[in-house]
């Protein structure tokens, strides 16, 4: 058992960029998972949502990595792990438990177009799905690193081609109970 | 895809997201209800953690009011206030329920927000990335 720090919108879905939105307010099967196995849930931030609203559009990684998001992330990324950190000093295991897929909160799929941009309108489909992280975790585990925390990280992945709700869920328990998935 | 969004959020003290047993889940009763949960800090962090988290909180709060969601707190928290005040926010209808019924008839009773009006004229768009 431990602290699983989680994105936001698994919380609140009414931070996703609109029509993104798959429930109507909590993601209940990561949390079921997690209360089961008697996991502290803690929320951080959605850096999308302060920095580019509620009416933002889909965007890709390309497309959030400037220097003012960045610094934005940065300034998340400094108060989430200060309190990662406190519950690491406490003796807490942490996980991080991101969204694949997205393009500031993937821990190991994130979405990449070099060329997307100008009036939004492309095909439906997810040609873009690469691995690699989202710029927000990405700036939270440089300022864990500075810190010298390491921590475990899964992801919600009912955006990704495929998502299948029973593996997803056996995912998140072998990072919970740190076996190898 | 359909969104699903209630446009509803609730702030909600740490101890109803994480109860200890035998006290009342409040995320329980506020995810039946179709509620989206904005957690608030520990109280057991100092302030020097704490007070950055709510200083998020309240910038996000900021966004959720401004685009017509509706906002109550459930339970309360120190510093809240100043930090919702810093972004030009008063503190919502507030309840701090002994009882998951009591919980539930304040739901009950909260009014539709107007961001839900809006939505029924939203033109919907073709995308593809998995934002956050």
């Amino acid at each position: 058992m431990g602290v699983a720090f989680v994105a936001h919108c698994l919380l609140n879905q009414n931070s996703k960029v609109l029509d993104g939105a798959h429930c109507a307010g909590v993601y209940s099967p990561i949390v079921d998972v997690l209360r089961a196995r008697g996991w502290r849930i803690e929320q951080m931030p959605c850096p999308e949502l302060a920095f580019a609203g509620l009416n933002r559009f889909w965007a890709v990684r390309e497309q959030y990595d400037t220097a003012a998001f960045r610094r934005h992330c940065q300034r998340l990324a400094t108060a989430v792990a200060g309190a990662i950190e406190a519950r690491v000093h406490q003796g807490e295991e942490v996980v991080l438990v991101g969204v694949e897929g997205s393009p500031s909160m993937g821990v190991t799929i994130t979405s990449s177009d070099p060329q997307r941009g100008g009036r939004p309108a492309w095909p439906d489909g997810s040609p873009e799905l690469t691995s690699g992280e989202g710029i927000f975790v990405e700036e939270l585990h440089a300022e864990l690193g500075r810190r010298g925390i390491t921590v475990r990280v899964a992801g919600e992945t009912h955006a990704i081609p495929g998502h299948d709700e029973a593996a997803q869920r056996a995912r998140l328990e072998s990072v919970l109970e740190h076996r190898d998935a | 895809m359909r969104d699903e969004r209630s446009y509803r959020v609730a702030l909600v003290a740490d101890r109803y997201v994480n109860p200890e047993p035998g006290h009342l889940d409040g995320l329980a009763v506020l995810a039946a209800a179709g509620w989206g949960v904005m957690q608030l800090p520990d109280d057991s962090y100092p302030a020097e953690v704490a007070r950055p988290l709510l200083a998020e909180v309240a910038e996000q709060v900021e966004e959720f009011t401004r685009r017509g969601y509706g906002f109550i707190l459930v339970g309360e928290r120190d510093g809240l206030a100043e930090a919702l005040a810093l972004v030009g926010v008063a503190l919502p209808d507030r309840i701090v329920p002994a009882s998951a019924a009591e919980l539930r008839e304040f739901l009950a009773v909260q009014p539709v927000p107007s961001a839900l009006d809006a939505a029924s004229d939203r033109p919907r768009q073709a995308a593809t990335a998995a934002p956050e």
